[in-house]
């Protein structure tokens, strides 16, 4: 599906992403739980940290991430109803909430019929970008943040009894330990130069803000970002699995020229510019 | 499972079912965290060996304390109490080890390693308790809706709301703000709501704020004042 079918994104603003990933087992862990999904041509990314232990936690990342590609996806039936609280969102951001609410079903019926599987989750967070409007869905202490102009936005809250100190590991919500979950969305604007950024807590609880923020601004390749970032994480002792997911926002081609035409004829063409 | 109890002056603070190496100390990076000036960055670990839970001291400057006896390194039993300055932790072996501890009303469930996952029982009273201690951030008052107010040009409407999480302003259908003319964009610029209140993202136009021009991200303030495509708009709430 092309991203014009969106309805209610008006047209005329494509951006184009340019992305990195990197996920890592970490120091001290013996399993990778973590999982990334990128499906770059539907603008959707996701990372998913799961949680239960051999093989469960594996097994409840996987499934979300698959599961909300899926229901994301998948041709909206006509008529599906809103929710009253729904009704202020862009209809791609209510169906991001729908298919993150969906997994959380999927996750929680299998953890039901699988003894082995019982007490397992997820957390996710998601950004699906449309035009230049992207819709981010969390559930849990997976973070997304936007850097923009040397500034790192954190964009969710953790689902944690405290954002840090002493109670940071003490999730309140996650896909697949109970019937429903509340997922929270929002809903921002992106910019040429923008980056996203997804990561899991083992990058967060790692590596300060401030370092991501300078890496982006050093390096500014999206996947030379991620491995830098995990490799900061594993050298502060890596006492997670890490996953790091950067989204570079680049102009439209159309952008692109009105950029060049604007510098042109204010005569501030400079030939680093005229180079890239 | 076997789970550490984490306890200052008698009062436990927090709990942690142990995963194959838990890592104890002051900075952030370790499994259980000790806020402790008395306790070292890394201080001490305890690590799965066969079926033992082994504890090593990380050469810590205070000393790691097993029932009040100095340890380099000890097997835990059930019922120790390791002391790091003035917290110590209680040594559960027995915990979890039948499905009734695992059914216990409490149904706090971890990872092998740090998260742990509470119900929503004991969400309500852990926020309650915070909340009393004033730990909830500034969010905005979800009642307080956004609205841009005409001073200038030709526009349908005296005052847009900004109740919608995204509102566009442009030439587009679907925008909010319609705006006229040959040139003017589909999306100048596009207004989104978070908890902390509202952003203005200048898209495709040449818009000003408060006289400068509107570039990037801008956080809207009550009384910032907007000018695009021949209208002039000020930012304020709505009771």
């Amino acid at each position: 599906m092309s991203r014009g079918d969106l309805p209610g994104t008006p047209e005329g603003f494509y951006l184009r992403f340019q992305v990195g990933a990197r996920t890592d087992t970490g120091r001290v862990r013996t399993l990778n739980e973590d999982v990334f999904l990128l499906r770059p041509e539907q603008g959707l990314f996701l990372v998913c940290d799961g949680m239960g232990g051999c093989p469960a936690g594996e097994v409840a990342s996987e499934m979300a991430a698959l599961s909300i590609l899926e229901h994301v996806s998948r041709r909206e039936r006509p008529g599906t109803a809103a929710s009253a609280e729904d009704g202020d969102y862009l209809p791609q951001s209510r169906r991001l909430r729908r298919a993150v609410e969906q997994s959380n079903q999927y996750i929680f019926e299998r953890a039901q019929a699988e003894p082995d599987r019982a007490g397992m989750g997820s957390t996710v967070v998601g950004a699906w970008i449309s035009g230049a409007i992207v819709s981010v869905a969390h559930v849990g202490d997976s973070r997304a943040y936007l850097w923009h102009r040397n500034r790192l936005a954190r964009l969710t809250r953790d689902h944690s009894l405290t954002e840090d100190g002493a109670h940071k590991n003490v999730l309140l919500r996650a896909l697949g330990r109970e019937a429903k979950v509340a997922v929270d969305v929002r809903e921002l604007a992106v910019q040429p130069d923008d980056y996203l950024l997804l990561c899991s807590d083992g990058l967060t609880n790692a590596v300060p803000e401030a370092t991501v923020s300078n890496a982006i601004a050093r390096l500014r390749d999206p996947q030379r970002i991620c491995d830098e970032l995990v490799d900061l994480a594993n050298r502060h002792g890596g006492p997670d699995n890490i996953t790091v997911v950067v989204v570079a926002v680049i102009g439209s081609m159309w952008h692109s020229l009105s950029d060049w035409t604007r510098r042109l004829s204010g005569g501030h063409i400079a030939a680093a510019d005229s180079a890239s | 499972m076997p789970r550490l109890i984490l306890r200052l002056d008698d009062r436990e603070v927090n709990r942690w079912s142990l995963g194959p190496v838990v890592t104890i100390g002051r900075l952030p990076d370790n499994t259980i965290v000790i806020d402790s000036s008395a306790a070292s960055g890394h201080h001490a670990c305890a690590a799965l060996e066969g079926h033992d839970f082994v504890l090593e001291d990380l050469a810590s400057t205070n000393g790691t304390f097993v029932n009040d006896t100095r340890v380099n390194r000890h097997t835990l039993r059930n019922g120790d109490v390791i002391r790091i300055g003035d917290h110590t932790l209680e040594f559960d072996a027995k915990h979890g080890g039948d499905v009734d501890a695992r059914q216990a009303a409490e149904r706090i469930v971890s990872n092998p390693g740090d998260t742990v996952f509470l119900d929503a029982d004991k969400h309500q009273a852990l926020l309650a308790m915070l909340q009393e201690a004033g730990a909830d951030g500034q969010a905005l008052d979800s009642n307080k809706v956004g609205v841009l107010r005409v001073l200038k040009g030709p526009a349908d409407r005296p005052e847009y709301h900004l109740q919608a999480h995204t509102s566009f302003i442009g030439k587009a259908d679907t925008s909010l703000v319609r705006l006229k003319g040959w040139f003017t964009p589909r999306i100048a610029i596009v207004i989104t709501r978070s908890d902390q209140g509202y952003t203005a993202t200048r898209m495709r136009s040449t818009a000003k704020i408060n006289g400068e021009p509107l570039t990037g991200h801008c956080d809207l303030k009550e009384g910032d004042v907007l000018r695009v495509g021949g209208l002039t708009l000020e930012f304020g709430f709505s009771r």
